[in-house]
């Protein structure tokens, strides 16, 4: 019985949250975009998430290459750590990590910034001065997460491979010139979209999940807890859940 | 102006509002008084539709606003200062950001149109120098006056207060229902007032409408009021 209940009433949020996701297009497709804003949301989300996602990409291409050190010398090939790295990076890790950190700060940063003005009244207020608060205060941040999120991914490739060439020429002795040339061999167009690609639709779920849930916050200072953390961790594994699925489909029409 | 008509709302199964039915003249000031939860606010939020009745009808100036989309609703709003109880300011705008938000939004005015104008205002709610603070460094009171500069900066007809009283003291209270009567007259707005607070709510009102239970128990003038012999409308007004 709970278990029906369960189910009945996840189809009917998903509904809600698709004639959101609707209303959110509709607006996109009519022009309805206030770029003043987009451009305010972009620097917020942007400023907010980098620093934590340059350490984390700098220590993760670092780890890489010293895990590559160890193992690829007992195939005696050495030499391919540059390719280990950047493949790693740039098909799986950077998309994903950049993902997961962006859903735990920006993503909690809408939920919160929505449901605190939901439960003030302020999103009832935007109404009654005449203005549509899904064009004035969701669409701003749906598109400013789809473009911040893919900047931030090169950042952290960029930033992931540096840490993997420091570790492979002081660790692993190999020459800088050498490193360098097979990174860049290595990332061939398919390698860099196929992991980029994914962005794209990471950066449209959590947006989506997270200012829905800021949207539907009810219940006071506790409910803007309570829906900002449900937010983060429906975004994280969404995230991961989707990746697996997304990289299948690519990898199978793709390589 | 102003009609509700068999108005009815429930929420889960709990009855809120049962079949309101009243009026608003033109140019004139309703206070609605009732306790906490008696559905003051579902009923004014209903009368800019933020709230969608079950049943009944809602006319404001000839628009029937029940039967409405939200589009349709935005527009109307525009000609309807509303209130909030907390004030509703957006807590990222300082205050010259709040009053000028309605005025970027729905007017060609330029710069300097804009900032007179939000002067001018300031001056009528009797706050000035305080452009540049943001909500979270407000008092109460002040917020409230920033809420109603803002509401009817666009120069609305109607003004709906959502208890504008509540959460002062006493001398505060007084001032602002003052301020609402005062502004309420000068711009001949038909006025809504929400409260629970009886000696005000007299004060600045043509005519009062007492809520219990979902209706309306007693409505007329101050004078009509005092000499109700309703036992509930006793107790209340005492
Ligand atoms: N969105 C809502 N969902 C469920 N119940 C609500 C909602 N809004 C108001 N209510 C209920 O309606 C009743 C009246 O609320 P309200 O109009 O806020 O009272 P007040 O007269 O104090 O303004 C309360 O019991 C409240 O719990
Ligand atoms: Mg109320």
């Amino acid at each position: 019985m709970a278990l029906i209940r369960l189910i009945a009433y996840s189809i009917a949020e998903l509904g809600n949250a698709l004639c959101f996701l609707g209303d959110i297009v509709r607006n996109v497709l009519r022009g309805r975009i206030r770029k003043g804003e987009v451009l305010r949301q972009m620097y917020e989300q942007g400023v907010q998430s980098v620093t934590i996602i340059v350490l984390t990409s700098f220590a993760t291409g670092a780890v890489l290459a010293i895990q590559g050190a160890v193992t690829l010398t007992r195939f005696g090939a050495k030499e391919y750590i540059a390719q280990l790295v950047a493949w790693s990076l740039v098909r799986e890790m950077s998309p994903v990590f950049t993902a997961i950190i962006f859903s735990a700060k920006a993503g909690a940063r809408i939920t919160a910034e929505l449901g605190t003005m939901n439960v003030n009244d302020q999103m009832l207020a935007t109404r009654s001065l005449g203005v549509d608060p899904i064009e004035y205060l969701i669409v701003p941040r749906m598109i400013a997460c789809f473009l911040v999120l893919p900047i931030l991914t090169v950042i952290s490739e960029v930033v992931g491979i540096a840490g993997g060439y420091l570790v492979g020429v002081f660790e692993a002795h190999i020459p800088s010139a050498f490193y360098i040339n097979q990174t860049l061999r290595a990332i061939r167009y398919v390698d860099f979209f196929s992991g980029f690609s994914k962005v794209f639709f990471f950066a449209v779920l959590i947006s989506w999940i997270c200012c829905y849930q800021g949207f539907v916050t009810r219940g006071g200072s506790l409910g803007v807890g309570k829906f900002t953390t449900k937010a983060v961790a429906y975004s994280i594994i969404i995230v991961i859940l989707s990746n697996t699925i997304l990289t299948k489909i690519i990898i199978t029409f793709w390589g | 102006m102003i009609r509700v008509e068999h108005l009815t709302k429930s929420f889960n199964g709990q009855v809120v509002l049962d079949d309101i039915d009243f009026e608003v003249q033109e140019g004139e000031i309703l206070v609605i008084l009732g306790g906490s939860g008696t559905g003051k606010s579902v009923l004014l939020k209903s009368m800019i539709g933020l709230v969608k009745p079950d049943s009944g009808k809602i006319w404001i100036d000839g628009d029937e606003i029940t039967q409405l989309a939200e589009k349709e609703l935005l527009k109307i709003r525009k000609e309807i200062g509303y209130l909030f109880q907390e004030g509703a300011l957006y807590d990222f705008m300082n205050v010259f950001e709040n009053i000028a938000f309605p005025l970027a939004e729905h007017t060609d005015l330029d710069k300097q149109a804009i900032e007179s104008k939000v002067k001018n205002i300031l001056e009528v709610v009797d706050l000035e120098g305080v452009e540049r603070k943001y909500p979270s460094e407000l008092s109460g009171g002040m917020k409230k006056r920033v809420g109603l500069a803002r509401s009817i900066i666009l120069g609305s007809k109607i003004l709906f207060c959502d208890e504008p009283t509540s959460g002062l003291d006493p001398i505060r209270s007084r001032d602002i229902s003052d301020l609402i009567k005062n502004i309420s007259k000068k711009l001949r707005c038909t006025t809504v007032i929400t409260s629970h607070d009886i000696r005000n709510a007299l004060r600045v009102a043509d005519r009062a409408a007492l809520i219990r239970g979902g209706k309306i128990v007693a409505m007329g003038t101050q004078a009509q009021m005092e000499a109700s012999s309703d036992t509930f409308v006793r107790a209340f007004i005492q």
